[in-house]
């Protein structure tokens, strides 16, 4: 690594400086050093080493502050364990706060005081990159997006073409000639959003969100200028370019005069447009914004889609995304549509706002320089899966099952993984 | 009053103006002005932020670490048993008989258990990693303070050293990680906003 320059410095310290609220410095503030949030950590969990620690994260972003904006960091900083920004530090904290965490929070919930932790590392994050310290293999995933319109640089042409023949397989399986997949359609109820890893490697998974539409007869479209939920600046703790991604989003839900946005399972995508977005763009949506969780629950309750949980005979679990979870408040309408659209459904231990994070957030999946590390932490999720006796694993997250394919190769369950939207698509009664 | 009486009240002021200067700065700052629309009620949730979420049922800080979580129970209060008596011997109040030998009980069960906590941080290698100076300076301090407030109303002729030493505590409240006095409410009320705002909190 290159010496640090003074406006890096700068620029970095900037973040921990100019507080434009009272959260950041209740947070850095707050942390007793107790130790006690280790056991929560699935890091911690799965390599028990002290600088896995959540609270040694927290202390790598608040030793910082100390040093540079209190009296005592800045004349006793022995006494008070303040540290400087340089080379040393910076490389740490890449290492922990980018490769040793995936921000899902539960070391949040169960610290004893109440710090958020979570916030915490992504405030450390923005400090690296504002800093230019972001690895390349996170930053290179948003510029995708920033430069492309979504974030696995997929052509428009190869967009349009994947959902035509989608939409032919849809009419051959709903058996209707007239059933569409809408592109770039105004006025509409219902504008869709992807994650591209949908139109590149799992269309089927598109294809169960447009067979639901169709049950449902809902007015709907898909936009070919931006459908990605995805936002992985929110990783990286870039407000501006998160703001960016974030911006085209409300923009083309106003160019297509939609009611609604309707986010795909995506948990940090739900995450970042839905609660962070309106933040970064400073302002409050125009419009409705819902997951297609919400959605799908709501046409079961209202009569406008019908299942058939015996077409999914097999035991089913759930896997709660962190960010839509236990960040996000959806809790109860997953399990309400499993309840209706599956025989046989089994809770993991822990679940719901306990539950342990699959290890592929907080932008992990991204950075290949953290994969042993990963892989290492999935070992948890692999115990938990197996312990449920379950032949398919439903998470309403496409990075959830991008991680859970793996952890399914890795360590041999030998289970399905789906996303919410195939499991009611098998059991719809047309 | 004594010399070290006013030096304890001079402390004391001290150390409630550097609090109140913090608590300000926080008033001052306000709360995130949070452009997403809810989806829950914070209200409901910062109280449970105080309550339900603080249980030893809830919290794996608690039900994985219960020795710990114990001796932290006990420890903190002593510190308001300590904090109490604190007021009551600064303005010559006395207490008597079995209430004395009670508190002096009671100060001792909380004072080994800041001590254990102290040994804890000493010995385990891994909380040696994680701590500082102040970690350690900080605990001895209270501790301490647990011990000179049974030695203080037990013995009066102890109050010069145990004014002393609480002096020294009140003038580093502000300086170190004690502060959390202030900043733990402050944090449970950020979380309960957080949480009750995106409907997580109260659980469902």
């Amino acid at each position: 690594m290159e010496k640090l320059t003074k406006e890096q410095i700068e620029k970095g310290l900037a973040v921990i400086k100019d507080f434009k609220d009272s959260k950041l410095l209740t947070h850095l503030n707050s942390c007793v050093r107790c130790g006690l949030c280790a056991d929560s950590c699935i890091y911690y969990r799965a390599m028990p080493e002290a600088r896995f620690i959540p609270a040694k994260k927290v202390d790598l972003v608040a030793s910082i502050y100390r040093r540079y904006n209190t009296f005592s960091g800045k004349n006793f900083p022995g006494l008070v364990g303040a540290k400087d920004l340089n080379n040393e530090t910076v490389k740490e904290m890449i290492d922990l706060l980018f490769g040793a965490c995936t921000m899902c929070g539960r070391c949040t919930v169960h610290c004893s005081i109440g710090v958020d932790i979570s916030y915490l590392v992504r405030c450390g994050r923005a400090m690296l990159s504002n800093m230019g310290m972001v690895p390349k293999t996170l930053q290179s995933t948003i510029d995708a997006a920033i430069n492309t319109g979504n974030n696995m640089s997929i052509l428009d042409e190869d967009f349009v073409d994947t959902l035509k023949w989608l939409e032919e397989d849809l009419q051959m399986e709903v058996n209707d000639d007239t059933a569409t997949i809408p592109l770039n359609e105004e006025g509409k109820n219902v504008l869709y959003t992807l994650n591209p890893r949908e139109p590149k490697f799992f269309p089927l998974s598109i294809s169960a969100m447009a067979k639901v539409f169709y049950a449902a007869a809902e007015s709907w479209t898909l936009s070919t200028k931006m459908y990605d939920v995805t936002n992985y600046a929110y990783y990286s703790g870039n407000l501006e370019e998160a703001g960016i991604i974030a911006q085209r989003l409300h923009d083309e839900m106003e160019n297509l005069k939609a009611t609604q946005c309707v986010l795909a399972e995506c948990g940090h995508g739900s995450r970042a447009f839905r609660w962070e977005g309106p933040n970064y763009i400073q302002k409050k949506y125009p419009f409705k914004v819902l997951t297609s969780i919400e959605l799908m629950a709501d046409y079961i309750r209202t009569g406008r889609i019908k299942l058939d949980k015996a077409k999914n005979p097999d035991k089913v679990t759930l896997h709660d995304p962190c960010n839509l979870v236990r960040s996000g408040g959806i809790f109860s309408e997953q399990r309400f549509i499993l309840q209706h659209a599956v025989m046989d459904f089994v809770e993991m231990t822990p679940h719901g706002n306990d539950n342990l994070c699959c290890g592929g957030g907080g932008g992990q999946l991204a950075m290949s320089e953290y994969n042993e590390r990963r892989m290492n932490i999935a070992r948890l999720k692999a115990n938990q899966i197996r312990a449920t006796g379950a032949k398919v694993v439903v998470t309403p997250c496409h990075n959830c099952v991008d991680q859970l394919t793996q952890i399914n190769v890795t360590f041999k369950l030998n289970v399905q993984i789906k996303t919410v939207a195939e499991i009611v698509a098998e059991a719809i009664i047309l | 009053m004594e010399w070290y009486q006013w030096l304890a009240f001079a402390s004391l002021i001290i150390c409630v103006g550097s609090l109140l200067f913090h608590f300000f700065r926080l008033i001052r700052l306000g709360n995130p002005k949070d452009f997403s629309t809810p989806l829950g009620s914070p209200k409901s949730a910062m109280g449970y932020a105080y309550t339900g979420s603080m249980s030893p049922t809830k919290k794996e800080s608690a039900f994985l670490h219960l020795p710990t979580y114990t001796a932290g129970i006990f420890y903190h209060l002593g510190t308001f048993l300590s904090i109490f008596l604190f007021f009551m011997l600064l303005f010559n109040f006395k207490t008597e008989g079995w209430i004395t030998w009670a508190f002096s009980f009671c100060l001792m069960i909380s004072g080994i258990s800041g001590f254990g906590i102290l040994i804890k941080r000493i010995v385990k290698p891994q909380m040696r990693s994680l701590s500082n100076n102040d970690d350690y300076f900080s605990n001895l301090l209270v501790t301490i303070f647990h011990f000179l407030t049974i030695s203080a109303i037990l013995n009066s002729a102890m109050q010069p050293v145990y004014f002393v030493s609480a002096s020294l505590l009140l003038l580093y409240i502000p300086v170190g990680k004690l502060k959390h006095t202030l900043y733990f409410f402050a944090a449970r009320y950020q979380l309960g906003f957080f949480y009750g705002w995106r409907g997580v909190w109260p659980p469902k």
